[in-house]
């Protein structure tokens, strides 16, 4: 920590600024619920009695799903662009920005997650095998 | 709002396709899951998204919860470290470091900076500034619910004194000596050995005639026509059919068996044929999985069916022995027809008990 006068009225900024966000927070409501999140940390181990801290960790969580959508929406932005090929089509399902794996996946690998998604399911043993020489 | 391809519309989804529709029984965590799926949906909605495809809500709704799960736990880690117990502001910003590490955030590459300052607390205070408030869908209960579990009352409870010293009276009580001691039964009923022998033999007397009428029926459906030749007198034919003079040819109508045209060339030798070699090609083509001999003999279809030679064995009556109905052969082994055997089901086996008991002892029979 560096004693420099200046920072240490930006700490004074700092602390002050979190004191309000914190407060802030309480008039915020996050989108993820608070049971669910009071849920999944007590499943990990955290222990807090804090509502506010409960928040921010909601907070934090929506955080990064929004950066994660927000990135599968431009490879699915990206994707249309470059397919044009029947402008009627294309036109009509250009409004529609579905959330397909694919764009999830490319979104997921800078974060570090690999996602890799089954391209079929095999219902039964025999799926798939030429029908001539499967037994009835 | 209605999604596209393979989905469900998101409001319904908690609802309606609960357990049902998902694979296996429902887990322990599948509320939770539920939740985080349609809060995950209303995160990528405000985002701009239109529509989700299944798989990919799922998935990103898996790794929210693992999120927070590890914002959770390194949180904790870092309360730990530190000798406390309950996590306090600074822990969660250093946990939210570690897992935005990845990604880079302002300041990260600082080091001896203090938490208060740190640039990611920054990105989030920006983004509750700028994102507009979207609470959840709908209100969730507290979960999950926790039942007061049944407890065995203790000795004190059910006053009673521990069988010993060294058991402590607030223990839960033994239980009750008759669920593991072992008493005697008494046979209540009076028994009348007189009325039970009758009882016996009146029993085995329906028996015998459920037999008989079985194996009348058996044979009544049972002839295949083929013309058999007995050595047995025909003067015993009067109760068994099987005992009967044969049929001459032409006098039922027997099906033509029809005969393959390299092999008509081979016309069989006499009249005399064992059982196993005009059965051979049924044998053949039922895929009864055949025995080494089976594929070194000669099949060969004769335009006459031949006369099978019915030796009846006397001797001890055992069951396995009365399958063997000694077939007279050319010094085969029977291995095949054991095979054929094998597939009768049971009330074949005991008509043919019946049969040989019939025969050997026909006196009984008329007696029933």
């Amino acid at each position: 920590m560096n004693p420099n006068p200046q920072s240490s009225d930006g700490k004074h900024d700092d602390d002050s600024a979190l004191s309000d966000f914190l407060a802030s927070l309480m008039d915020y409501t996050p989108t993820i619920p608070d049971e669910l999140v009071k849920h999944y940390l007590a499943k990990s181990g955290f222990q807090c009695p804090d509502v506010r801290l409960i928040r921010l960790v909601a907070v934090a969580t929506q955080k990064f799903v929004a950066e994660v959508a927000s990135d599968a929406l431009q490879h699915c932005k990206a994707r249309q662009a470059a397919v044009v090929k029947d402008k009627r089509d294309k036109q009509q399902k250009d409004k529609r920005l579905i959330l397909v794996m694919d764009d999830l996946s490319k979104s997921l690998h800078e974060y570090g997650v690999n996602v890799k998604h089954q391209e079929y399911f095999a219902d039964s043993p025999s799926t798939g095998i030429d029908p001539a020489s499967r037994e009835e | 709002m209605s999604n596209g391809g393979v989905e469900s519309t998101r409001d319904t989804r908690k609802g309606e396709d609960g357990p049902s529709t998902s694979l296996g029984r429902p887990k322990a965590d599948d509320f939770g899951r539920w939740v985080s799926k349609i809060a995950v949906a209303q995160i990528c909605e405000s985002v701009g998204y239109q529509g989700f495809k299944g798989s990919a809500l799922e998935a990103l709704a898996d790794i929210s919860i693992r999120y927070l799960c590890d914002l959770g736990k390194n949180a904790s880690f870092h309360a730990n470290l530190a000798g406390r117990t309950e996590c306090n502001l600074f822990d969660i910003t250093r946990a939210i470091e570690d897992l935005g590490d990845s990604h880079g955030f302002p300041g990260a590459s600082e080091i001896g900076n203090c938490l208060v300052g740190s640039g990611i607390v920054k990105e989030i205070v920006q983004f509750v500034d700028t994102k507009e408030e979207i609470p959840f869908a709908q209100p969730v209960p507290k979960f999950p619910i926790v039942r007061n579990g049944k407890l065995i009352p203790s000795f004190e409870h059910m006053n009673e004194a521990p069988p010993g010293k060294h058991i402590p009276s607030w223990l839960p009580a033994f239980p009750d000596p008759h669920t593991y001691n072992h008493t005697p039964i008494w046979n209540e009923r009076a028994s009348d050995p007189c009325a039970d022998k009758i009882e016996q033999a009146r029993q085995q007397r329906k028996a015998e005639r459920a037999l008989l009428r079985l194996q009348q029926r058996l044979v009544r459906n049972g002839s295949t026509g083929t013309s058999a030749s007995l050595v047995l007198d025909a003067t015993e034919a009067g109760s068994n059919p099987f005992l009967a003079a044969p049929l001459q040819q032409g006098e039922k109508e027997v099906s033509e068996v029809v005969l393959p045209a390299k092999l008509s060339n081979e016309v069989s030798k006499g009249d005399h044929i064992s059982l196993l070699d005009a059965f051979a090609p049924a044998i053949d083509a039922m895929k009864t999985g055949p025995s080494d001999r089976l594929d070194g003999e000669k099949t060969f279809l004769p335009e006459k069916r031949p006369s099978v030679q019915f030796k009846f064995k006397t001797g001890k009556k055992i069951l396995g022995e009365s399958l063997d109905l000694s077939l007279q052969r050319k010094g085969e082994r029977s291995s095949t027809f054991f095979l054929r055997d094998d597939e009768r089901d049971d009330k074949k086996k005991r008509a043919e008990f019946i049969l040989r008991q019939t025969t050997e002892y026909p006196m009984e029979l008329n007696q029933s």
